[in-house]
């Protein structure tokens, strides 16, 4: 479950936190880990690229200068009222042990500032941006939509499974586990899995977003599994950094690295023509780890242009048409839409009570839940919705929060109610006890009753025990 | 603010102003290639920033300008060497088919044409309507609003060796006011050639910096100190700026960078001298007015003793015996002692205020 | 180029509203714009009178289907119709006039806006106030566009004073930044016309000589709440030959209509929504020069051609040695140093205190230069005969040609490119249509020719 808890986090303390999840994982890493990944310029560069734009510019005005500089020099660069969101920086920097701890004079890490040399203007021999497979002669390498194909078919499958809460075709063994460990999907009472709360919540998210969570579930997971963390990363890195459509040779792999390779077939990372094959292929999924370019083709068919540019309207009278025939998006859609009509290339449906309701039955967490739907709807409003201010209808959106609201508005505790005492005086001494111990929950003085909490409840039975016993 | 941005990239190629950069007696010599392999690690730092970031390189050479590489330029598997494992590939793509046509470009110059003026204007115009094409240049008229968002600052970076054309004026000037239209900030990078009056001024002008390199060989800390961060990160980090800025003008009429013009008030062309039709619209200007200017011409700088003029304006050789020059917007002088007829400019000079025949 | 009053406007102005209204705002429009014309005869010369000339009445106008005009082509597709869309902006710009345009005077202008509670009246869709901005802003951009060299100042009346939005300047993105936040303006109190106008005289009072000086007075209340006699405003502002034009939301006023006649301006009461933005256009163009020699003062020789001197100054940065600036007296880094007497001014265009010569920074007088020397229309090409000759890509922005002719069988319409091919006749370059359309609207310069 970490991987969710610290996206919910993240947002709560934006200010504090670096922009990236990924981020958060490296700086709970030791020092000596970190430097061990920095030898590698393709990890340097992928770092830094997850890096936000000041963090990125504060690395870029440091990397070419052989001696290290006052941090009072480069303070005087920020202007007064932003010197906090630099200090902020500072500090994201440094906890990644890029900037030393104490910050009187500034210079970036040797190995860091080395590596990332090496990646900007070449040279070293470290081999971190992969080894291109020599020329198959038997077959051709594979095109980049026989790659993206590949892609997007292994990662819908994964999708479609938790939507469809184990009905659909079954992912490998491999993601199994993993969708379990992270708490998306749970099996109850051992009997076949189901999605979870924290499940809904991440199919809402985009799959960029999807991508790195259940990477830094795998990440949390490489321990138990007697694997090299660093290895792991870097491997990882260097996917990011290697060319969309080129083969690699899996020779200069290190164990751990090979032993990778199936578990990112799963993923729909990379592509190999046979699991014994000698070479792999990146697909889009892992070129585009460090951007923010879509992580997934266009899905091809009628939708291929709506899947890139979003493809929901929404009107006022919570009337939803959704252009698209991916059967995932569909899935999505239905769990917050009452979908009324199918066509070809168009779902028509409504965002009613019931249906909201229904999502938030199903787990979308109470306080998150409005948000999630409105960011999904918005992310993926067609273009021509684009041209209204606000995207999204106010009124829906309103709607929306009063439904989540309206599900707030009963709370229930268990507890225990006292009633029948024998007098005012007795209840009202009882009532005092209970008020000393704050476990009143309501009281009603003219019907001589309260009700208190679970808690509290052994106390005030032996009080009122005691009582009796003294009285008798 | 994270956004991906675009950078378009003017470098200046003139092989003699690079050749007088270079020459040892400066106090520091600069050579071409060295500033060109600082400029490709800038470069490859741009687009190590963010992925989705943009370039565009456009040299200007003598009597021509040429793009020299844009991020959406069709590789030519062919001619790149193969991947390695220790670049990055994107990184060599770009470096190699940078060098690639610089050395081509700069080869195929034949003796006659690197006489030739600079190609400077051309290749900001290319820079222009590059940034035009990706930014709104896409065929359907709907998606115009989702890519003006994915590009939301671009910028132009001007590197020069060479001096001011003064003939370039108008187009410079035309340039700049486009970039402020389009939103595009000019940054100027001055390697060697003297302070240029119009770069100081599309720099500012645009919201750029204006940078005039004074120690060559940290060329590449200039670069990402000042040029890298895009325009939305230098509120939050800032970037040095150029202290002081000319705001002179090129006259129509002799192509001179001039401090004191003369100008019709109808098209607003500016002239060196008074003169009595305006070249432009034809315009006839009083000869009252030409009198009175040609009396109130500048020539010295009263109670600024020890200044030193900038030199581009006509010469001023100070007469004493005009003691209301001072008082320049003075009618007073007699009309008799300014002769009839100023039309070519070469009035007697023995009662002439105008001590300067200008060539015509 | 005067503002028209064109179907297009409205619809651009208020897509929501439905045909019937249009009709009806069109109507009411038509007939105040004839009955203004009689009215104000004198002064508005024979504008009026050519807008009821050139278009007729919307009753007697022919209905055209303006939807049955756009064809799809085979394939469904509206390519066909944008691309008539461009071809017509083509034709239009080849047929501009071509002779230089007059831009007389360096004008400076101060726009007043009435930020009082009667802003909030919902008389004009959909407030008095958020029509007043949406317009200021689109007055503004039409201003600088007509205008090069003006610059104008913002002040609001609010809570029975003067406030100062907008510092003058001449850079529109300067001006429209100071109006953008709507939140910031919250109407609120009584207006102050006296207050407003003499802010708005103050800031104008370093101002050179040849420049005219104008105060724009946006006015919705019925009531003015003035600190002192505004006749003795008035008469300041004539002495300072400070033009006065007010456009009034709710009714005329006499002191309104005094201060326009005085000082030489032009007074208008806004019917509705279209007639505003009329009312305020019309003070877009230069002032007429029968107005301007009147604002001079009698007996001021200022023909209407004339030779100016002016100065070019040197910028100081914020990082310079602060020094006491001449028009102040106040000790300052940044300002602008006269090029003949090195005198330190806060800001241009100015005329310098000491020497008395016109200083403006040359980008002031540049902005106009592309209507004198325009890029001459490029060619469509139309054939590929000379294959062999023709460059791959465009030669601005490096895009390769289309290989196919578009539309085969089309003969040349319009002046446009089957192609999408455009050459210059100077230097034989052949452009794309995006960059033949931003060559000629925008940047003035063709690449190939550096002109």
């Amino acid at each position: 479950m970490p991987s969710v808890q610290q996206a919910s986090t993240d947002s709560a303390t934006a200010s504090e936190a670096p922009s990236h999840l990924l981020l958060a994982f490296l700086q709970s890493q030791s020092q000596n880990t970190l430097t061990r990944l920095y030898q590698r310029p393709s990890s340097c560069l992928s770092i830094f690229r997850l890096l936000g734009p000041l963090e990125r510019q504060i690395v870029m005005n440091l990397l070419w200068l052989e001696s290290s500089i006052p941090a009072s020099t480069m303070a005087t660069w920020v202007p007064h009222e932003v010197r906090k969101t630099y200090e902020n920086s500072l500090s994201i920097l440094s906890r990644l042990h890029i900037l030393p701890q104490s910050a009187v004079k500034l210079a970036l890490n040797p190995t860091f500032k080395t590596s990332l040399r090496h990646a900007i203007i070449g040279g070293g021999s470290s081999g971190s941006f992969g080894v291109p497979a020599t020329r198959d002669e038997k077959h051709s390498s594979p095109s980049i939509e026989v790659l993206d194909a590949y892609a997007l078919e292994r990662w819908e499958t994964i999708l479609h499974y938790m939507v469809s809460s184990g009905i659909a075709t079954r992912p490998s063994q491999g993601v199994l586990f993993l969708l379990q460990r992270s708490g998306l999907m749970a099996s109850i009472h051992g009997g076949s899995l189901q999605i979870t709360s924290l499940g809904f919540q991440f199919l809402l998210h985009s799959p960029h977003a999807q991508l790195w969570e259940l990477l830094l579930q795998y990440l949390h997971m490489v321990e138990e599994r007697q694997m090299d963390l660093v290895e792991v990363l870097s491997f990882l890195f260097m996917l990011s950094t290697m060319e969309l459509g080129r083969e690699y040779s899996v020779e200069h792999l290190s164990p751990t690295q090979t032993a990778m390779l199936e578990d990112l077939r799963d993923y729909g990372i990379i592509w190999q023509r046979r699991a014994t094959s000698k070479r792999f292929c990146p697909t889009r999924l892992a070129t585009t780890l460090t951007s923010s370019s879509p992580p997934l083709p266009a899905a091809g068919g009628v939708s291929a242009s709506a899947h890139g540019q979003g493809f929901i309207i929404l009107e006022t009278n919570y009337r939803l048409y959704a252009y698209t025939d991916n059967p995932l998006q569909i899935a999505v859609l239905n769990l917050f839409v009452t979908l009324k009509s199918r066509y070809p290339n168009l779902v028509v449906g409504a965002i009613t009570r019931e249906s909201v309701k229904k999502a938030l039955t199903n787990g979308i967490t109470a306080d998150q839940a409005s948000r999630q739907i409105i960011s999904y709807l918005t992310t993926h409003a067609h273009p021509q919705m684009r041209k209204n201010k606000p995207l999204l209808p106010v009124t829906v959106q309103d709607q929306i929060r009063l439904w989540e609201l309206e599900k707030n508005r009963m709370k229930s505790q268990e507890g225990y109610l006292y009633t029948a005492f024998a007098s005012q005086a007795d209840y009202e001494y009882v009532l005092n006890y209970a008020k000393q111990l704050g476990v009143v929950l309501w009281e009603s003085s003219g019907r001589r009753c309260f009700f208190g909490t679970l808690e509290g409840h052994p106390n005030i039975r032996g009080f009122i025990e005691r009582r009796t016993a003294g009285n008798a | 603010m994270d956004n991906a941005s675009h950078l378009g990239v003017v470098l200046d190629l003139s092989p003699k102003q690079w050749h007088l950069a270079a020459q040892p007696s400066n106090p520091h010599p600069i050579t071409l290639v060295a500033s060109l392999s600082h400029l490709l690690a800038f470069l490859n730092a741009h687009i190590a920033c963010k992925d989705e970031n943009s370039l565009a390189l456009f040299g200007a050479l003598p009597g021509k300008s040429v793009m020299l590489y844009s991020s959406t330029m069709p590789v030519n598997e062919e001619e790149i060497q193969p991947a390695d494992a220790n670049t990055y590939r994107p990184f060599k793509v770009m470096d190699s088919t940078i060098m690639k046509h610089i050395v081509s470009e700069v080869e195929a110059l034949g003796e006659p044409e690197v006489e030739e003026p600079i190609g400077f204007v051309g290749a900001l115009t290319k820079a222009m309507c590059y940034i035009n094409r990706v930014t709104n240049g896409s065929t359907s008229s709907t998606s115009r609003n989702d890519d003006l968002a994915t590009l939301p600052d671009p910028r132009i970076l001007v590197i020069s060796v060479s001096p001011d054309q003064s003939s370039s004026y108008i187009p410079v000037m035309n340039l700049i006011f486009s970039a402020q239209k389009l939103k595009v900030t000019i940054d100027v990078c001055k390697i060697f050639g003297g302070e240029s009056v119009f770069l100081q001024q599309a720099a500012h002008l645009t919201g750029g910096s204006y940078i005039d390199i004074d120690r060559p060989d940290a060329i590449l800390q200039y670069l990402m100190m000042s040029f890298l961060p895009p325009p939305g990160l230098r509120q939050l980090i800032s970037v040095p700026t150029q202290d002081k800025i000319d705001f002179r003008a090129a006259c129509f009429c002799h192509k001179n960078i001039v401090d004191i013009g003369f100008v019709c008030s109808v098209c607003l062309s500016i002239f060196c001298q008074p003169v009595p039709v305006c070249s432009t619209c034809r315009t006839k200007f009083p000869i009252k007015t030409l009198q009175r200017l040609n009396a109130s011409r500048p020539n010295a700088a009263p109670g600024s003793a020890g200044t030193p003029a900038r030199s581009s304006t006509p010469a001023r050789t100070a007469t004493p015996a005009i003691s209301a020059n001072s008082l320049p917007r003075s009618t007073s002088i007699n009309p008799a002692a300014v002769p009839r007829v100023v039309s070519n400019g070469s009035a007697p000079a023995t009662s002439s205020p105008m001590q300067n025949g200008e060539p015509r | 180029m005067p503002p028209r009053r064109t179907n297009d406007d409205y619809m651009g102005g208020q897509s929501d509203s439905d045909v019937s209204m249009l009709d009806e705002d069109e109507l009411t429009s038509r007939v105040k714009a004839k009955g203004k014309g009689k009215a104000t005869e004198g002064r508005k010369g024979d504008k009026g009178k050519s807008k009821v000339k050139e278009q007729p009445y919307a009753w007697e106008a022919s209905y055209t289907r303006t939807w049955e005009t756009v064809q799809e082509d085979e394939a469904g597709s509206l390519h066909t119709a944008v691309r008539d869309l461009i071809a017509k902006g083509r034709r239009r710009r080849l047929l501009a006039p071509a002779e230089a345009v007059r831009r007389t005077i360096i004008r400076h202008l101060i726009l007043v806006l009435d930020l009082s509670s009667s802003m909030m009246d919902r008389d004009m869709r959909p407030t008095r106030f958020d029509l007043m901005l949406q317009y200021a802003r689109e007055f503004i951009a039409e201003w600088f566009d007509q205008n090069p060299l003006g610059q104008i100042g913002i002040v609001g009346m609010r809570g029975g004073i003067g406030e100062r939005i907008g510092e003058m300047s001449g850079n529109p993105q300067d001006v429209l930044r100071s109006i953008a936040e709507r939140h910031k303006l919250e109407p609120v109190g009584e207006p102050s016309l006296q207050n407003a106008i003499e802010m708005a005289r103050s800031s104008m009072s370093h101002l050179p000589t040849n420049s005219s000086r104008e105060i724009t007075i946006i006015f919705g209340s019925l009531t003015t709440c003035d600190p002192g006699n505004i006749h003795d405003t008035l008469d300041e502002c004539v002495k300072d030959k400070i033009r006065i034009s007010l456009v009034a939301l709710a009714a005329e006023m006499k002191i309104c209509r005094e201060l326009c006649v005085k000082t030489g301006g032009q007074f208008g009461v806004a019917l509705n929504e279209g007639h505003f933005k009329d009312l305020l256009f019309e003070l877009i163009p230069p002032p007429a020069q029968r107005a301007l020699t009147r604002a001079n003062g009698p007996g001021a020789a200022n023909p209407a051609a004339d030779l100016i001197m002016m100065g070019f100054p040197t910028r100081l940065p914020v990082t310079s040695q602060p020094s006491l600036c001449v028009c102040h007296g106040e000790l300052k880094s940044e300002g602008f140093l006269c090029p003949r007497c090195l005198a330190k001014v806060c800001d241009v265009p100015t005329d310098c205190d000491i020497c008395g010569l016109m200083i403006v920074s040359s980008p002031h007088l540049a902005r106009s230069y592309h209507h004198l020397f325009p890029v001459k229309p490029y060619t469509p090409i139309t054939n590929l005969d000379d294959a062999t000759s023709l460059s791959a890509t465009c030669y601005g922005c490096s895009v390769p040609f289309q290989e196919k002719v578009l539309q085969p069988n089309v003969p040349l319409v319009d002046g446009i490119s089957p192609l999408g091919r455009y050459r210059c006749p100077e230097c034989e370059h052949d452009f794309c249509t995006e960059c033949d359309v931003f060559i000629h609207d925008v940047l003035h310069c063709c690449p190939g020719c550096g002109k």
